[in-house]
């Protein structure tokens, strides 16, 4: 576990060396938010409420989703994609560790520094700027971190499956975007899961999406209450345990490919 | 003349150069139309709830997005020297465009001339079609002229903030996140700039005239009087801001401290 | 006779950034910057010859790449005139550079994806050079740089000694009258090197191409240049012909001793007591080099030989390189 820990701060430190990135990043996200901010006061105008909420839930739920964003998004499909065409794979099988344990741990040290330098002084900014609204309620908080944790996890993993996935294609580059494209659309970032049309909604219940961002939003804004929070809970952890049967299944074949093509 | 035929060679090359690489071109084609298709989507879900976005209409929302891809794809196809500083300054990319008897700028454009995003305007040509269709817009012959004035007005103002903040590299060595930042500031130029508040309005019209190449030049097409000045302007503006970019270019040129020292 | 390259008093600083330590540093470096100024070349003057082949030596930082880019107008100078082919590079630079050609021996002038003949054509428009003088200039240089197998190549498949050969030729398209070489043999295979050398002496002989070289490579240097520019910390500290260099720096023999046992510096120096003798260690074990006058050489042995037991000697003339390590050693040229 020592080796997971160590990585986790070695990854933390290579941030901090580049952490004028993040102030121009909190800035990045303030746009993008006061964008979406902008966009849904027209929207809203006069109704006092769509689909159940409010337009201060809604303000806060865009500052929520990109903010958390910070925290869940990561590049590590695209290094797993780099190191299996630099062939530098073979290398990092050798060590005495689980690739993908290690890959996973970058990832969070990644998160936790983007946590703690992006996204809480951002929300402070944030707060400042538009008109959110915040629950006092400790259980909603709880329920939050929750819910963010798992949302790591399933980002994680779908990140982990692109990658090992890239070794078995021929063009990387389109599937990473393609899933870059269905992850922006259906994870709840830019518009909420309950915005969608029925059958969209209906057909989004059989994939893990929306346990990326819509899940942690809706909770936090208490847009979900009682019940349907310990649901939206339940679907972000079934999805986290289930998707790891693929990742494993796709890992192994990767290796025993590995093995017979030498690298 | 010089300059067009040099261009036409560059434009062989690089038809050249992309066709060795025909499934990336495909991949690069199939994932522009998923981006372009994400705001596409979010205005169409959006519109599933409301029936005007601050008086405007759905089909007129859709109009707007249309018009932007245009002048977008060809500022995506000439001007996206985005990765300016990591290439030509870090990577000393300059030293040799400097030796050559062609104006630098305009070799690094050829150089990272990018014709496939033209694809995007064809998309946003699509689009207006569509939405000009359902809102029964009238057209005359001379639109086709204002259409292409425009178009080319709202490339010239992204050209010339993009170009512009380029320049910066020659002055200053530390790597910047302007450029990103630009691109996601650019994103309000897409809608009706009524929508924002004076000061945002006041900064996407003369300091960072996003909505030149959006909301303001649509206008006309629409119909919406009300903005014809502000439609007027776009050629104005995009040469403004072109020249602008081109004397800093040159300014910049004398500044270069060449790589590795 | 024209002169190609005039400089007088030339001179470019830099401003050197660096940065503060800590979170608190790195806020105040967003505001304020310390800086100091560095002086990369120094008021430095020297003129070339139309047809001369001159070579521009120096170790690395000496300032030789930063001239360099201001006689091809890459960099504006701080102060002092520069004037190449009768023009200000960088003040009439487009007109200017159709005046020379630049070798950069780790860039690539060449077009990575496309065919060899490909990047060719688009220089050739790009120099506006007509089909005529392509067609008669263009077919020597192909033939003697012997890369006509290599055209239709695309560069990225090309070996470095195939690319650098490109690279001259596309250097050469539109006939300069002056051709900057800088580090054109880095990494080069013997044979590429020998080619190429060949091939500069002729372009200079038919054209009367003036040509100025960097190298760390000395051997190219003894192979194409009767004169030497030597920089060191931004001043010239020698210049002049090769042939001079080594009268004044190169008299004398280097004796080289393999002695059968461990054996110290000063009891070499208080071997050779009384004679003008330098001792260095030499690359082997127990070896050890003299540098001495030639009429001294006899004594010197004698006096080695009866002290010590010698497994091998041998007497050498000083090489162009040893030359230039002492000059860089000692900092001062005589002569």
């Amino acid at each position: 576990m020592d080796k997971y820990i160590e990585m986790i701060r070695i990854r933390f430190l290579m941030m901090l060396a580049y952490r004028t990135n993040y102030y121009t990043g909190i800035l990045i996200y303030s746009i993008n938010i006061g964008a979406y901010y902008f966009l849904w006061s027209a929207i809203y105008s006069d109704k006092p409420s769509i689909q159940g909420m409010s337009i201060e839930q809604m303000t806060t739920y865009v500052a929520v989703s990109w903010m958390a964003r910070a925290f869940y998004f990561n590049n590590i499909d695209r290094e797993i994609a780099m190191e299996i065409k630099e062939g530098k794979v073979a290398v990092e099988l050798i060590r005495p560790y689980s690739y993908l344990g290690m890959k996973t741990m970058q990832g969070l040290g990644e998160g936790i520094f983007r946590l703690l330098f992006l996204s809480l002084p951002g929300m402070i900014i944030v707060i400042f700027l538009f008109p959110l609204h915040f629950s006092t309620n400790v259980s909603t908080w709880i329920y939050f971190a929750l819910s963010i944790t798992l949302s790591f996890i399933i980002n994680s993993e779908l990140n982990l499956l692109a990658g090992v996935v890239t070794f078995f294609t021929l063009n990387n580059e389109g599937l990473l975007r393609a899933k870059r494209f269905i992850i922006d659309l259906f994870s709840g970032l830019i518009l909420p899961i309950s915005f969608y049309p029925a059958w969209a909604q209906e057909v989004m219940k059989y994939f893990p999406f929306q346990g990326i961002s819509y899940i942690p939003s809706m909770i936090v804004t208490e847009s979900f209450q009682g019940q349907a929070v310990i649901d939206g809970l339940l679907f972000q952890l079934v999805w986290s345990v289930m998707l790891l049967i693929p990742i494993r299944l796709l890992w192994r074949a990767a290796k025993k490919q590995l093995v017979i093509q030498g690298g | 003349m010089f300059y067009v035929s040099v261009f036409f060679q560059y434009m062989a090359q690089y038809i050249k150069t992309k066709l060795q690489y025909r499934t990336d071109l495909i991949v690069e084609f199939v994932s522009d139309l998923m981006f372009q298709a994400v705001n596409l989507i979010f205005i169409l879900v959006v519109f599933g709830h409301t029936q005007l976005l601050h008086g405007w209409t759905r089909d007129e929302i859709l109009f707007i997005y249309g018009f932007f891809l245009v002048p977008y794809a060809v500022f995506g196809a000439f001007f996206n020297i985005w990765d300016f500083n990591e290439r030509y300054i870090v990577r000393g990319e300059m030293d040799r465009v400097l030796t050559r008897p062609v104006h630098s700028l305009f070799q690094i454009i050829l150089e990272r001339m990018e014709l496939e995003s033209l694809l995007g305007g064809v998309t946003g040509i699509i689009i207006m079609i569509y939405a000009s269709a359902r809102l029964h817009l009238v057209f005359h012959w001379y639109d086709v002229l204002v259409f292409i004035v425009f178009v080319l007005g709202g490339a010239l103002v992204y050209a010339g903030v993009f170009i512009s903040l380029a320049t910066i590299s020659f002055w200053s060595d530390a790597r910047s996140s302007i450029m990103p930042m630009m691109y996601n500031i650019s994103n309000y130029g897409r809608y009706p700039i009524d929508i924002y508040n004076r000061f945002i309005r006041y900064i996407l019209t003369w300091i960072l005239p996003f909505a030149f190449v959006g909301v303001y030049p649509s206008a006309y097409f629409l119909g919406k009087t009300e903005w014809y000045g502000y439609a007027f302007l776009t050629p104005v503006m995009g040469l403004i801001f072109f020249i602008i970019a081109v004397f800093l270019w040159n300014a910049g040129v004398k500044r270069y401290r060449g790589a590795g020292n | 006779m024209v002169n190609a390259i005039e400089v007088e008093k030339l001179r470019k600083e830099f401003k050197s950034y660096s940065s503060r330590a800590g979170l608190i540093g790195a806020f105040r470096d967003l505001f304020t910057r310390n800086y100091k100024i560095i002086r990369a070349v120094n008021d430095i003057s020297f003129t070339v010859k139309q047809g001369e082949m001159v070579g521009y030596i120096g170790e690395n930082g000496a300032g030789k790449s930063t001239t360099i880019k201001m006689l091809t107008g890459i960099l504006t100078p701080t102060s002092g005139k520069v004037i190449v082919n009768g023009m200000i590079p960088h003040k009439e630079r487009e007109a200017f550079v159709r005046t020379i050609g630049v070798v950069f021996g780790q860039r690539s002038q060449l077009w990575w994806d496309i065919a060899v003949q490909e990047s060719f054509r688009l220089l050739k428009k790009v120099y506006r050079v007509s089909d005529r003088d392509y067609k008669e200039h263009m077919e020597h240089v192909i033939d003697t740089l012997d890369i006509g197998p290599l055209l239709d190549k695309p560069v990225r498949k090309l070996s470095l000694g195939q690319r650098m050969r490109c690279e001259l030729a596309a250097a050469l398209i539109h006939n300069p009258p002056l051709l900057f070489l800088d580090e054109p043999t880095i990494g080069l295979d013997v044979l590429v090197k020998l080619k190429i050398r060949k091939f500069l002496k002729e372009i200079n002989e038919k054209y009367n191409t003036t040509i100025l070289l960097t190298t760390h490579d000395i051997s190219d240097i003894e192979a194409l240049c009767e004169r030497v520019i030597m920089l060191d910390e931004g001043k010239i500290i020698y210049d002049g012909s090769l042939q001079r260099l080594k009268a004044n720096w190169g008299e004398g023999k280097q004796l080289q001793f393999t002695f059968a046992n461990e054996i110290r510096l000063d009891a070499l120096y208080a071997l050779t007591n009384g004679l003008p003798v330098k001792w260095r260690k030499g690359e082997q074990a127990n070896a050890w080099v003299a540098h001495v006058s030639p009429s001294l050489v006899p004594e010197v042995i004698s006096r080695v030989v009866s002290g010590y037991d010698i497994q091998d000697m041998n007497i050498n003339e000083i090489s162009t390189e040893e030359i230039i390590r002492n000059i860089y050693e000692e900092g001062v040229v005589h002569g």
